[in-house]
């Protein structure tokens, strides 16, 4: 293979007049670099997105949630979250009444909004949600401080128990820490005369709950497990447990586990669960569907480089087509004048994705870390002039010597280093306003190394096929014909 | 009739024809043709009469349509293309009337380049290459780009790359057409000089008569046949 290196390489740099076809092979390597850089940018960023959210969602969301199929409550939950938390890749399991609750305001007649009402038992809740992490202010929901100080202030009404409500929700309601809420748990008929009133119940706001999940903080109060029970006249019954999973991926299988452990009877109801997956399938589903499109679309710009190899390739057989001649006569054989051009296609192929890997990850790096960077002056003031340095020096390039070229080489790549490095930055999802819904400060990014490997060889592949029909072509040209060519 | 330890190349009844579509244009019609070892044989006839096609089959550049070609016993187009491959590279040197050096390539690897396809980055075959130059006159130009010789220079440097193998036969197509008076005689001096000192075997296509006449032998190429 020597030989074919040797004569390769000199017509990949072609050094003399012809500096035509190095200039498209600087172009076909480009192709191919941006082809690749741009895949494993585009997915380190989908996959940023879908990591963030997952973690965002699972943060305080249970893996599994258990529940008789119309929302029933039943009782025996203690045994039963003992037999669940013995299933294999259960963490733990929480008991929770979960239902939907209108509110008014201190003073106030008019009902304020629906929310959702969690009664849970803080302890259990902690670790299968972490709810306490996204607490601010007490988790004490029946000895605060709070609690008593409103009694105090309210002679004559009784507090039922304190409240943690949505931080969002709590803005919306203009209720501050220590301020009381009216829930309207259920109507109840007092006087046996089918005059249904509301049963109000007095709860003292004695915490938010701040988890950046518009969902939760929007719609969500959280209180006592055993104050819920009373009000809802269900003493030792609940109609939902939530779990947690040791890896979130099991939650379909292990879900069948959970309903059979459940075992609930005939009467009691049809066992259901609702797996996290389920839960967000709408927006999970769009991202793996955006990100097979991307894959889709990015390995077609790969293609589209990979031609740009293959018409390279073409146009230096055509060009070299008298040197094959040249080379057959002086006894090179059709496989040695195939490998010359295999050679210098999977050159191109090579540094294209080695650049466009080292690109990609460095603009994933620069698009991840936050620190003080220069002005973005500074990457102008580089750019200009290397482009400039760049123009003239491909008119001039026959005339400059090979040492010179590599200092000039390496002071464009730092040049052009430090520029990205001024100009990157991580993008401020805040400043675009998105932040609210992604939940995110900043655009994700996750590489994804199994991606990028597979990527590389994707392209590597790609590349090398472009260079058959070229090689082929050439090793099949006759001698003669081919000496006769002008 | 030679014997056959004295003939290098035995060619026997050559047919070689060109195809265009259904028409068959016969180029040569049956050409039998013995050369001897360090021969110097010119062959001359009018443009178009196939000499250039003789050589380029004598030198396994093209394949005939019929008959045989002899290296001592060795029929060269029973041989594979990678055989083949290497037989030209070993056995024949080729110049022709443009010089067809390769551009990208100073003189001293151009005329190192047969040898470098079997065995690269030999430092004696560089040194040989240089030593060729040097015999041919071009001692102070290894490092020169064909682009920056002269044509009499180029088709020197043409010269020592067909001799750096050490061929048994070396087959110039009008070696002289392109060039002026003077380069030409210089080209000519060069070719005697090879043929006397290193007994290689020389076929020269030509139509200079002055060059005809001071040739061992001249063969005349008519209507496909051998005069």
């Amino acid at each position: 293979m020597k030989f074919e290196w040797f004569v390769a390489s000199r017509y990949l740099r072609s050094r003399r007049k012809q500096s035509f076809i190095s200039i498209i092979s600087i172009i076909s390597i480009g192709g191919v670099a941006l082809g690749v850089a741009t895949v494993i940018l585009v997915i380190a960023v989908l996959d940023g997105v879908e990591h963030g959210l997952k973690d965002r969602f699972l943060s305080n969301e249970a893996h599994v949630a258990l529940h008789i199929f119309d929302h029933s409550f039943f009782k025996g939950y203690q045994e039963r979250i003992q037999r669940i938390e013995a299933i294999d890749n259960v963490v733990a399991a929480s008991p929770v009444i979960f239902a939907q609750i209108g509110v008014f305001r201190e003073h106030s007649n008019t009902i304020q909004g629906a929310i959702y009402i969690k009664g849970i038992d803080p302890v259990l809740e902690d670790k299968v949600t972490g709810f306490s992490t996204f607490v601010m202010g007490s988790t004490d929901f029946q000895n605060s401080e709070l609690i008593e100080k409103a009694a105090l202030m309210k002679q004559g009404e009784t507090i039922t128990g304190g409240i943690i409500l949505g931080g969002r929700l709590a803005t919306r309601l203009g209720v501050m820490k220590g301020d009381v809420l009216r829930l309207l748990i259920k109507l109840v008929d007092p006087g046996g005369l089918g005059t249904l009133t509301p049963d109000l119940a007095n709860f003292v706001v004695i915490g938010f709950y701040e988890s950046e999940m518009e969902a939760y903080d929007n719609n969500f109060g959280f209180i006592h497990i055993d104050t819920a029970q009373k009000l809802y006249n269900q003493e030792n019954r609940v109609n939902f447990i939530f779990v947690r999973l040791t890896d979130a991926e099991l939650a379909p299988q292990i879900a069948t586990k959970i309903e059979d452990a459940a075992d609930f009877s005939v009467l009691e109801g049809m066992p259901d669960t609702r797996t996290w997956m389920e839960a967000q399938a709408p927006l999970f589903s769009a991202l793996q569907l955006e990100k097979i499109a991307t894959v889709i679309i990015e390995a077609l710009i790969i293609l589209v480089a990979s031609f740009n190899i293959a018409s390279t390739l073409i146009m230096t057989v055509m060009e070299k087509t008298k040197d094959v001649g040249t080379l057959r006569t002086l006894g090179s054989s059709r496989g040695n004048i195939m490998r010359i051009f295999m050679i210098q296609g999977s050159v191109i192929g090579t540094l294209g994705t080695m650049i466009g890997t080292a690109l990609g990850l460095a603009l994933c790096w620069l698009l991840s870390t936050n620190a003080e960077r220069p002005s973005y002056w500074y990457a102008l003031a580089l750019v200009v002039p290397i482009s400039l340095q760049f123009l003239i020096a491909s008119r001039h390039a026959m005339r400059t010597k090979g040492g010179w070229k590599l200092a000039v080489g390496t002071l464009w790549l730092i040049g052009i280093g430090f520029a990205l490095y001024c100009a990157v930055r991580p993008i401020s999802l805040v400043d675009l306003g998105l932040s609210q819904i992604y939940q995110m400060h900043h655009l994700p990014i996750k590489v994804n190394w199994v991606f990028v490997i597979f990527i590389n060889l994707l392209s590597f592949a790609i590349c090398w096929l472009a260079t058959l029909y070229p090689a082929w072509q050439a090793a099949n040209l006759k001698p003669v014909e081919a000496l006769q060519h002008e | 009739m030679l014997n056959p330890s004295e003939a290098l190349i035995r060619i026997v009844d050559l047919h070689k024809s060109y195809y265009d579509g259904e028409s068959e244009l016969p180029v040569l019609r049956g050409i039998d043709l013995e050369i001897k070892t360090s021969e110097l044989l010119a062959v001359v006839g009018a443009s178009g009469v196939g000499k250039s096609t003789l050589l380029h089959i004598m030198g396994t550049l093209d394949r005939p349509t019929a008959g045989r070609v002899l290296y001592g016993d060795q029929d060269v187009f029973t041989l594979q293309d990678t055989e083949l491959a290497r037989f030209r590279n070993k056995e024949v040197g080729f110049i022709f009337q443009f010089h067809h050096l390769l551009p990208e390539f100073n003189a001293l690897e151009n005329v190192a380049m047969a040898a470098l396809i079997t065995t690269p980055n030999n430092k004696a075959i560089y040194e040989q290459a240089a030593s060729l130059l040097e015999y041919v006159g071009l001692a102070e130009r290894l490092s020169h780009y064909p682009g920056q010789l002269s044509g009499g220079e180029r088709q020197r440097v043409a010269i020592a790359r067909a001799l750096i193998n050490n061929p048994k036969i070396v087959l110039a197509d009008e070696p002289t057409g392109n060039l002026d008076r003077r380069s030409s005689e210089a080209v000519h001096k060069l070719l005697w000089d090879l043929n006397t000192k290193s007994g290689q075997t020389f076929v020269i296509v030509t139509h200079n008569s002055e060059l005809a006449e001071q040739v061992d032998r001249v063969v005349q190429l008519v209507d496909g046949k051998i005069f």
